[in-house]
């Protein structure tokens, strides 16, 4: 019974980690990622809730435990499995995109909610009251629990590419029905074998007639299927989302083109992420050497050179590696993370390899880890046309950053430039913060004036900057102005410009934009960034959010200028992370005084509890969060570094709690631990960093050893606590198990939305000292703890 | 059988109260939303009095029509916020007489507006079912002068050029060249850029003596507030 039951608790918990990302995947193609994220902060929530129930009903649940236990396993199972049958009722007439404009959609997402919530309680449940029911064993059970965990994010990687996103809640209720069937008695095989008849109907009817996923109206895929002639070619699944080649006679893509091109713009097809827009699918071979590109204000740089070693970062689908062709560049280096979307480009895009050269990688770590010098360097396009409303204020941007730019500053040839473009936002903030991030670059490394090194050019809808290594010469302004005039551009930054030259034929209300530029590129940009109602501080390593661009300190004068009700139309992004945050900070308070009312509000030691398991809910959360931003750099692919740091962590912290069934625990005990700990946490927090940058272009397996030694020592130590607290608590206060259990739950939600809070506010390294903190006050409070 | 009659009679007799809510509701949109925030040319504050804008959304959604925002009609489209129709049409600055051209007719809303001013107007909605139902609507309500075609609006109507006003209400991130060549010399295009429900700006595009210049007249949504904090 022994070894099942840890084979269970193990499978039980990679299927609820397993699920928590295919859920994620699932909400990010039929709605929005940042609704998905909302939803799923909510749903695990049901950890902090099975503590709740487990106060009122776990002494019964307990009595009953050879039943119990593995019909909360089975029932994980059927509402995993049922969840996509569910979500169409909840997507029916909802569209969290209206969200925000009409409240009656508020409804659905309260349901969306309650039914997503639903498999984390069961799970939970059946985990914490395994805790209960042999506190004695807390170091092993804690291990399986940990163990499945980190086992179920890597078989995701694998699930990713093998099934289909609706298919995949099916597949992963098999875990916790295997994980029923291992605890099965003899003596209610009646009861639970019809169960378990039914679950596995369920999941068989799935697998064979999966549902479609609803996608939202809204979604530019849903969009462009409406068009003539519209169809999916190819459906490509990987980690990284649901590609989809798509061809409609009436798609084109030309953005910003000048309004004096009057050729065709030959695009049919495009891919789509998720159901969003990733890039067109465009020719590499045209004889024709003019390119639609070359009437958009992207052709600045190639106006005034003629690059021959080109670098495109975040190069999509290769459009700009087109162009580069085109205009004659013989080496081009396309760095892009996706190798989905890369691979079906090369099966249906013949690429002259001998000229382009696609590498699937994280671009920024890419830029750290090459030492080739370009003449050209280009950067992504900044939002998209019509701007994003801030959804993606939260993404995690390392190419934007004053560091990365003096990364790209370095690797330009002795005259080589680097290039970027911008859509045009109202109230001006991409822009603003674009230069103030280029000005910062130039005046930095160059030890030069920096108007004599940026240029940059304005369309009706796009600009884009050039900073050159050299100094921008007449001829160069010259042929600006020539290209500028011949395009119905307007030169918006020449280091010798004219006021009536900078709206000619663009033009705007009034010069608040144009004086808003001209003070970015003043000595006292400073303080022109801390006046401004909007974040225009160039982002860093430690703050890498580029399109963050609400101040907390700016709300109200906000909802004064724009309206009430008006911000979320401004920057959506940050807002879900506070309503989020507050939604849950709500609920996991009701949850935790809840159980109260069944175990009493005093005696015993429900300070010291709620101390303790908040504590190093927090902690962990903290220190998990920064690892996977710290890795991501380090590997350069996102879904891979998550994997194995997350992984990593939960199977090292597995091992920690392992270690504690072997030690009587003491005061001293715990404070020892928490001061290692503490002491490796601020070293993470001021020497990570400069240790990974430094190994950075080291070979994989030595990256993956080197990842194993930041992350194992501190994990071990991490893992400790819980099953040392629960452990105390057994011996005196077995009736607070379960309270403690919520709690570690819920304060395990709270943070991470708490902590991107922090990141955006105060940067990353904060987020390590407040962990640090967390493990500090924990150590103090355990040391006055009296746990009888 | 007396429930029935009473029924009918109820319907019958209430017809006259809905029908004035809707004309109190027009007038207060008009005076609220659009005169309010800065809308000044006569026909068009005239025509957004007369066009009945319940008429061009869902049923189920008739109560709200004339709030101050978008309202979705199916399909990933939307009618525009009242502000925003009236603005577009302002900056057109369209007169008796003039041949307009509209890109992505959705309800028809828009078309009827201009409808009320000028004498032609052509409206292409790529989406058939749209179209359709835009096409039924504007007979329904005795438009004779526009006329709804099915088609894909990048091409314009090189038949029925050159137009003194262009409107595109479905933006794309490039401007389809044969509409600048469609427009008449001294026309106006209008062009509204970002999503109904996030931050609208809108690009004024003007021919004068065969140079093409635009506009970019800042964020919709706001403009008042923005011009006044400035």
């Amino acid at each position: 019974m022994d070894k099942r039951l840890y084979i269970a608790i193990g499978l039980l918990s990679s299927s609820i980690i397993a699920f928590q990302l295919v859920l994620m995947q699932i909400l990010s193609i039929s709605q929005w990622s940042h609704f998905a994220y909302m939803v799923i902060s909510v749903a695990m929530l049901g950890f902090g809730a099975s503590g709740t129930l487990l106060s009122f009903t776990g002494k019964w649940l307990t009595r009953h435990i050879a039943v119990a236990l593995p019909m909360l396993m089975l029932s994980t199972a059927l509402s995993m499995a049922v969840i996509m049958y569910l979500s169409e009722l909840v997507f029916a007439g909802f569209d969290s995109y209206l969200l925000f404009l009409d409240r009656s959609h508020i409804l659905g997402l309260v349901t969306s909610y309650m039914i997503l919530f639903i498999p984390f309680l069961l799970g939970a449940m059946a985990i914490g009251l395994v805790y209960m029911h042999h506190v004695s064993r807390i170091g092993s059970l804690y291990f399986a629990d940990l163990f499945g965990s980190g086992l179920g994010g890597l078989i995701m990687v694998f699930m990713f590419w093998q099934f289909k996103p609706a298919l995949l809640p099916f597949v992963i209720a098999m875990l916790p029905l295997t994980a029923g069937l291992l605890l099965f008695q003899r003596k209610y095989m009646f009861g639970l074998g019809s169960a378990t008849t039914i679950v596995l109907f369920c999941i068989l009817y799935g697998l064979a007639y999966p549902p479609a996923l609803p996608m939202s109206q809204y979604k530019s895929l849903s969009r462009s299927l409406l068009l003539p002639e519209a169809k999916i070619v190819e459906t490509q699944i990987s980690p990284y989302g649901e590609i989809k080649l798509f061809s409609s006679s009436s798609l084109r893509f030309a953005p910003g083109l000048s309004l004096n091109y009057t050729g065709d713009i030959p695009i049919r097809k495009a891919l789509f992420n998720n159901g969003n827009w990733y890039g067109p699918l465009v020719d590499f071979n045209n004889p024709d050497s003019t390119h639609f590109l070359d009437y958009a204000t992207q052709a600045l740089p190639f106006v005034i050179s003629q690059p021959q070693k080109v670098l495109i970062l975040d190069a999509g689908t290769g459009l700009y590696a087109a162009h580069a062709l085109s205009r004659g560049a013989s080496s081009i280096t396309a760095v892009e993370p996706n190798k989905a979307a890369t691979d079906m480009l090369n099966r249906y895009v013949p690429i002259p390899k001998d000229r382009i050269r696609f590498i699937n990688h994280h671009s920024r770590s890419y830029l750290m880890s090459d030492t080739s010098q370009y003449d050209l360097i280009i950067l992504p396009v900044i939002e998209s046309f019509g701007g994003s409303s801030g959804i993606n204020a939260l993404n995690e941007q390392y190419l934007f950053t004053t560091e990365a730019f003096g990364e790209i500053w370095n690797r330009l040839s002795a005259n080589g430039m680097m290039a970027v473009t911008v859509w045009h936002d109202h109230p001006a903030r991409n822009s603003l913060k674009m230069l103030a991030t280029l000005v910062e670059m130039v005046a930095k490394y160059s030890q030069d004036d920096p108007e004599l090194h940026l240029a940059a050019i304005r369309g009706w809808g796009t600009i884009t900057f050039i900073a050159t290594k050299e100094n921008i010469t007449e001829k160069n302004i010259a042929q600006i102005r020539a290209f500028c005039k011949t395009r119905n551009f307007d030169p918006l930054l020449l280091p010798v410009i004219r006021p009536d030259e900078r709206s000619y034929f663009n033009q705007l209300q009034d010069n608040t934009f144009l004086e808003l530029i001209d003070r970015v590129m003043t000595e006292e940009r400073e303080a022109f960034y801390s006046a401004y109602d909007f974040q225009i501080r160039p982002a860093s390593d430690d703050k890498p959010y580029f399109s963050q661009y609400l101040r907390l300190d700016r709300m109200g004068k906000m909802r004064e200028i724009f309206g009430q009700g008006s911000v979320p139309f401004l920057e959506v992004g940050y807002l879900i992370v506070l309503v989020t945050f507050i939604q849950i900070a709500l609920a996991a308070l009701i949850l935790i005084i809840l159980p109260l009312l069944a175990i009493g509000f005093k005696g015993g030691s429900r300070w010291y509890t709620l101390i303790h398991f908040s504590g190093i809910g927090i902690g962990f959360m903290f220190v998990e969060i920064m690892f996977i931003q710290q890795f991501t750099l380090y590997f350069g692919h996102p879904i891979y570094a998550a994997a194995v740091v997350l992984s990593g962590m939960l199977i090292f912290s597995g091992a920690g709690a392992l270690f504690t069934q072997k030690f009587v625990i003491g005061k001293a005990c715990m404070a020892g631990l928490m001061v290692a700990i503490v002491i490796l946490i601020l070293f993470m927090a001021f020497f990570l960093t400069s240790h990974l940058n430094a190994s950075i272009s080291a070979p994989l397996f030595v990256k993956i050893l080197l990842s194993i030694l930041f992350i194992g020592p501190l994990s071990f130590l991490m893992g400790m606590p819980f099953p040392f607290g629960l452990r105390l608590l057994g011996k005196h206060n077995n009736h607070l198990i379960p309270w403690a259990w919520g709690i570690n739950g819920c304060f395990s939600v709270v943070s991470t939305a708490l902590a991107t809070i922090i990141a955006v506010e105060t940067g990353f390294r904060n987020v390590m000292f407040i962990a640090a903190l967390a493990y500090l006050f924990t150590m103090v409070v355990n040391l006055r703890a009296k746990w009888n | 059988m007396r429930k029935i009659l009473l029924g009918f009679l109820v319907i019958v007799f209430s017809f006259p109260v809905i029908s004035q809510r809707y004309d109190r509701m027009r007038e207060a949109m008009v005076r609220n939303q659009i005169a309010a925030r800065g809308i000044k040319h006569q026909p068009t504050l005239d025509a957004m009095r007369k066009v009945e804008r319940h008429l061009f959304v869902p049923q189920r959604s008739q109560a709200r029509a004339y709030d101050d925002h978008p309202m979705p009609i199916g399909y990933g489209q939307t009618i525009s916020q009242p502000y925003i129709v009236a603005y577009m049409t302002q900056l057109v600055d369209p007169e008796p007489g003039d041949r307009v051209l509209e890109i992505g007719a959705g309800s028809g809303y828009q078309a009827a507006v201009l409808a009320e001013i000028v004498d032609e107007v052509y409206t292409i909605e790529i989406v058939p079912q749209l179209g359709e139902q835009a096409k039924q609507r504007m007979n329904d309500l005795g438009y004779d002068h526009v006329e709804v075609i099915i088609a894909d609006g990048y091409h314009g109507l090189p038949d029925k050029a050159p137009f003194d006003a262009i409107v595109v209400t479905a933006a794309a991130e490039h401007i389809p060249p044969p509409l600048i060549e469609q427009l008449k010399d001294g026309g106006k295009m209008v062009i509204p850029v970002g999503s109904p429900f996030m931050v609208q700006t809108l690009i004024l595009v003007e021919k004068i003596d065969g140079q093409v210049k635009t506009t970019n007249l800042m964020a919709v949504r706001f403009v008042p507030f923005t011009r006044s904090n400035n």
